[in-house]
């Protein structure tokens, strides 16, 4: 394990699906023995690049380089790196055992050292008396030891794990997830980690890769990541945030939701346009009269360890985590440290985001498209009772 | 629990009594029929006339495990293309191989008499082309076709069928756990794809070993299969206890093969459907 060495690079990738660009010109490098996660939504491209990795996929544009050497063209099978998938792929007519020795007999291994390497392997993933269990009869999380330990006995360089853990129920989830992190350290393999869950891409990885629309929108440790968001879009996904449009004064001062902060963030030019991050437990609640900001609480649910409360500013709603209570309706104010605003430059996803109208994009459309459903139902009812007014009429003209 | 097995049983009931009167029945009628002679009295002498037609059930086996063979070399590699390509091509090639299922098999063997005969479509063509007319009519080889061109749809669509299930995610970790084109099939389709195989086998070789018309009209009355010989004797010499006697034999022959070749796929079947 060399964390200098570069393991894995891929150089201006480019994919196309049907015309359609799932990887835009990507860049990225891995460096041996790091926990990497790929971060995005569904149809982000972080699958797409592990198969690309993989060997599955070719790109259309770019190059793959391993130990700096060039990958494209090297089929799945004679590179060194292994994969679990998201849905295990075990060998249905294999055991547990024949399961995890597959890797091993394909490469013509002696059987002694099968048998050996195959026990040792079920060991790790405590699995030793399942050797001989049909892989059918595993629930979902010894099924996913199987998986893991059928791709490590082959000790790859790189492991890689498409969304492993988002079959299991929440409690395992994070038993495997504390389990993947220490198989990792103590094998020195370098993971690379897909998952749509910014929790387990944040409490796992010592890298986390931020992904949108096949593009990279930030690599950086999981605290850099979540406190330093790059853009609007990273900010949002990455934990909740209110995302306000705002003014750099100078140097040090932002000014936004019609009042001037004091705040750490500095190197903008005099005036430029900006967008602030608040993250939702960096707001106390006060009194109105002794707040920076004033406005009316709309909401609050409780939620154990705190009140997630609504705050209307202006037509902007703000979220806040707080222990203090507040009822709907009351008039509260808003107090902000400056080392909780965070400053970004203005990207393209500038205004789409941070706003807590609605807590889903999808949300919103729904609302939105119900909204011009009960209009157009409006007018049907409208345009039915005419037409019955006009039957009316005839007959009564008969 | 004890209400639910008797409604089980009312609503099965008219199933059994169609099995009863339209299987159970006719097969006790053949097995009658077997023993007795032309007046009707128990005899075993269909049994001992049975040995004069040895030769008959060899050819009939032979031919039909020959094409079982055959469709199945032929099917194999086809349903595994088909299983791979996009869900419309897939729906195209299945239109495809079920097109002739569509059309009597009857039409389809006359096509195939008037390409093959010796004035038949190919012979015209090679003789316009000055080459002498070849002997396609009337050989094995051309029965043997004619049962792989008639009963192969049977040995394609239960293939396909098992291989269109096997998780594509499997596939791809067998070639990520380094298993070229060759081990992959060896290791990992072969054996799942094992239950179609089987109920192809099961599909062409029952069939065909059985067929009469095929070896009839491509066999230019020069081949003789057990199927021919049972109608022989039932159309023509009008000796029912006879033609009994054959199907009897004939019919336990094929439950002795389907019971060999569950046996021998028993194990692989178990854990299939995961």
């Amino acid at each position: 394990m060399n964390h200098e060495k570069n393991i894995i690079e891929l150089k201006n990738i480019t994919v196309r699906f049907d015309g359609e660009t799932v990887l835009d010109n990507l860049n990225l490098t891995i460096r041996d023995g790091e926990f990497v996660t790929l971060l995005g939504s569904s149809g982000c491209g972080k699958t797409t690049t592990l198969r690309i990795i993989a060997g599955f996929l070719e790109p259309d544009e770019g190059e793959v380089f391993f130990d700096s050497k060039n990958m494209n063209g090297v089929p799945a099978h004679k590179r060194e790196v292994n994969t679990i998938f998201q849905r295990y792929a075990l060998f249905p007519h294999y055991n547990v055992y024949d399961n995890v020795a597959y890797g091993l007999k394909v490469r013509h291994v002696p059987k002694d050292e099968i048998r050996e390497r195959v026990m040792e392997m079920l060991r790790l993933v405590n699995l030793e008396g399942f050797a001989k269990r049909s892989v059918a009869k595993l629930s979902g999380g010894q099924q996913q030891r199987v998986a893991i330990a059928r791709a490590l006995v082959l000790k790859p360089k790189v492991l890689l794990l498409d969304e492993p853990l988002s079959a299991l129920d929440a409690k395992l989830r994070k038993d495997m997830q504390v389990e993947l992190r220490n198989i990792q350290q103590a094998t020195g393999i370098t993971f690379i980690f897909v998952t749509h869950d910014q929790e387990e891409a944040l409490s796992m990885s010592d890298t986390v890769v931020v992904m949108n629309e096949g593009r990279v929108q930030q690599i950086g440790a999981p605290e850099d990541i979540y406190n330093e968001p790059q853009n609007a879009f990273v900010a949002d996904f990455i934990g909740e945030s209110n995302i306000l449009d705002g003014i750099m004064k100078e140097d040090f001062t932002a000014q936004f939701s019609g009042h001037t902060f004091r705040c750490v963030d500095r190197g903008f030019a005099p005036g430029e346009a900006v967008d602030i991050v608040v993250r939702p437990e960096d707001v106390d609640i006060v009194k109105p009269e002794d707040g920076m900001l004033k406005g009316t609480v709309t909401s609050v649910t409780f939620l154990g360890v705190h009140y997630e409360i609504i705050v209307d500013i202006g037509g902007f709603k703000w979220m806040i985590q707080t222990t203090d209570y507040a009822g709907v309706g009351e008039t509260v104010g808003l107090s902000i440290d400056p080392d909780a605003i965070h400053v970004m430059k203005k990207s393209k996803y500038s205004g789409l985001y941070g706003d807590y109208s609605t807590f889903s994009d999808e949300m919103e459309e729904m609302n939105q498209m119900s909204e011009e459903l009960a209009e157009e139902y409006a007018e049907e009812l409208a345009a039915e009772r005419t037409e019955e007014a006009g039957d009316g009429a005839e007959e009564a003209g008969k | 629990m004890k209400n639910r097995t008797f409604l089980r049983r009312i609503i099965g009931a008219p199933y059994v009594l169609w099995a009863a009167i339209f299987i159970v029945i006719p097969l006790l009628i053949v097995v009658y029929y077997s023993f007795t002679g032309p007046d009707g009295s128990f005899t075993l002498d269909n049994m001992k006339n049975l040995s004069d037609y040895g030769q008959i059930f060899k050819i009939s086996i032979l031919y039909s495990i020959a094409a079982t063979v055959i469709s199945l070399i032929l099917a194999y590699p086809f349903a595994y293309v088909m299983s791979r390509k996009k869900e419309k091509t897939q729906q195209i090639m299945m239109v495809l191989v079920m097109l002739p299922m569509w059309m009597s098999l009857l039409i389809l063997t006359y096509s195939w008499m008037n390409i093959l005969e010796r004035q038949g479509i190919i012979n015209t063509l090679l003789g316009k082309l000055g080459h002498a007319p070849l002997n396609l009519i009337g050989t094995p080889a051309a029965v043997i076709f004619g049962m792989v061109y008639n009963y192969i749809p049977y040995m394609i669509l239960p293939i396909y069928s098992v291989m269109s299930k096997i998780d594509p995610s499997v596939l791809e970790a067998a070639e990520d756990l380094g298993s070229g084109s060759f081990s992959k099939l060896y290791r990992v389709i072969l054996p799942l794809s094992m239950p179609g195989v089987v109920s192809g086998i099961t599909m062409v070789f029952v069939p065909s070993v059985s067929t009469f018309y095929i070896s009839q009209k491509l066999g230019d009355g020069k081949i003789l299969l057990v199927g021919d010989v049972i109608e022989r004797q039932i159309q023509a010499q009008n000796n029912y206890n006879m033609g009994a006697a054959l199907s009897l034999v004939l019919m336990v022959l094929i439950v002795l093969s389907l019971a060999l070749m569950k046996l021998f796929a028993g194990e692989s079947d178990e854990n299939l459907y995961v």
